[in-house]
């Protein structure tokens, strides 16, 4: 379609000398599929048969004038970037801002300088060509990118699996993911342990986008090779942080909460790689209880060891993970930080489990601006 | 985020200011280039006036100490209050970069 010889272009004229002429000089430019009309309607009705690149387009025609074809067209979504090229005796001023205020997108004055109207139409056509190009890769990033956050969120567990593991084991689990793009570098997953534990785990890749997603994608392939968290959650974590270290590039690095519930014990086992500070509360409580959240990010240092750490986990227990964005929401010169977010938890605190997300997640879209993924688990012990 | 620089002859002190986050990481690199350049052996981050840093601004610190180290610099951080505070103590930074008060 850029060049001349495909280039098709609908020359809409009453006067059929003008048509004659301009077939002519189109045809001395190379341009070989030229369809005439006589008037506006004509022109119309010729636009979806031919699907010109480009119309010629004079104004004073009986019927339908150029401005009313103009306007016409224009209406309609798929012309809406038609190059459309006055080309007119009307020359004063008034009238070349009328037609432009229709939606044309250039205009030549008649009598017609064959050289420069020649020239239009390529410049006109040329730009035609990027913009599609444009719009083409445009619309192959969006469905790919669409695609891939089906995929991404595949990596999480299905609402089919939360109620089998509810069912099997008295734990009810609430998610809200939410990437800031259409991809994110947060993921979450859950296993259970064959003796009525639940093990845990929420991920937050360093940036978002595209690449934050794609580390995702690696980490959770390597969550799904290690053998289950099992009682040391220190140790899963060691040994995914060794495996990262010789995959990510220097400056990339992901948070990570891992940990197990014991039902029996009453108690939540974790280990934290610079994870958020994770909650808890048991029914009676007035506020959560914070857990410790520090250690090194994974993927920075191969060396690098974690702390096994506990909080109490009771009978009707709740427990609740989430990503920074969370806590990063800026609050007057500050960020909303643990404490703020630990008081608006406990706001909410005794709600149902979609009703304490659905009332915490407006609080804090109403705090302010939220700017990373956002992932948010709350954890219920039914029994 | 920005940034001024204090020069003295071993020892240059790079203030930064504001926000460190994910959109910073053209002028972070340019700093960085800066920072290979000087004179001083001791490049030091003040981040006195720093209000924020987010994952990735923690990321390009840790890219600063790699480049820095390249070119046998040492890199220093200080004097971090609040939420920079925070995030750098919660990620153990310190094991990896020398923290100064």
């Amino acid at each position: 379609m850029t060049t001349a010889a495909d280039a098709r272009i609908l020359v809409v004229d009453d006067n059929r000398v003008n048509r004659n002429l301009l077939l002519a000089l189109l045809e001395r430019g190379g341009f070989h599929h030229v369809e005439q009309a006589e008037d506006g309607n004509d022109g119309l009705a010729r636009l979806e048969l031919f699907q010109p690149d480009l119309i010629l387009l004079d104004l004073m025609m009986p019927r339908m004038d150029g401005f009313e074809m103009c306007r016409h067209l224009r209406a309609d979504p798929r012309w809406k970037s038609l190059p459309v090229l006055i080309q007119s005796s009307l020359n004063r001023p008034e009238d070349r801002a009328r037609a432009f205020s229709v939606g044309a997108t250039d205009y030549v004055a008649k009598p017609i300088n064959g050289g420069e109207l020649l020239a239009r139409v390529r410049i006109h056509l040329t730009k035609r060509a990027l913009l599609h190009d444009l719009q083409r890769y445009h619309r192959r990033a969006q469905s790919e990118l669409a695609l891939a956050r089906s995929m991404q969120e595949r990596l999480l567990p299905s609402a089919a699996r939360l109620t089998s593991t509810q069912e099997a084991l008295g734990i009810a689990i609430d998610a809200h993911f939410a990437p800031s793009s259409e991809l994110g570098g947060d993921f979450w997953g859950e296993r259970r342990l064959p003796d009525g534990r639940l093990a845990v785990y929420l991920v937050d890749f360093s940036g978002h986008g595209v690449g934050a997603a794609l580390n995702t994608f690696r980490l959770h392939a390597i969550c799904q090779q290690l053998a289950a968290i099992s009682g040391e959650p220190a140790r899963f974590l060691a040994t995914l942080n060794k495996r990262l270290c010789g995959l990510l590039p220097f400056g990339q690095f992901a948070t990570m909460l891992a940990g197990v519930i014991d039902p029996m014990e009453g108690v939540f086992h974790y280990a934290s790689a610079a994870a958020t500070a994770p909650m808890v509360w048991a029914p009676g409580d007035d506020a959560p209880q914070l857990g410790d959240g520090s250690g090194l990010p994974l993927g920075l240092l191969s060396s690098a060891q974690y702390d096994n750490r506990s909080l109490p986990l009771p009978p009707g227990g709740r427990l609740f993970l989430y990503s920074d964005a969370a806590i990063e929401i800026p609050v007057g010169g500050d960020v909303l930080d643990e404490t703020g977010l630990a008081a608006l938890v406990a706001r909410h605190r005794d709600r149902e489990g979609d009703a304490f997300l659905a009332a915490l997640l407006a609080d804090l879209r109403a705090t302010g601006p939220i700017d990373d993924d956002l992932t948010a688990l709350l954890l219920t012990r039914k029994t | 985020m920005d940034y001024g620089i204090e020069q003295r002859d071993r020892d240059d002190t790079i203030r930064l200011r504001g926000r460190l986050t994910f959109n910073d990481h053209a002028k972070l690199r340019a700093l960085i280039g800066e920072m290979k350049q000087a004179k001083g052996q001791r490049q030091t981050l003040d981040l006195s006036s720093l209000e924020f840093v987010d994952s990735a601004g923690i990321g390009m610190l840790l890219i600063a100490r790699e480049e820095m180290t390249a070119v046998n610099k040492t890199l220093v951080l200080r004097g971090a209050v609040g939420q920079v505070k925070r995030v750098l103590t919660v990620a153990q930074i310190g094991k990896l970069i020398p923290i100064e008060d």
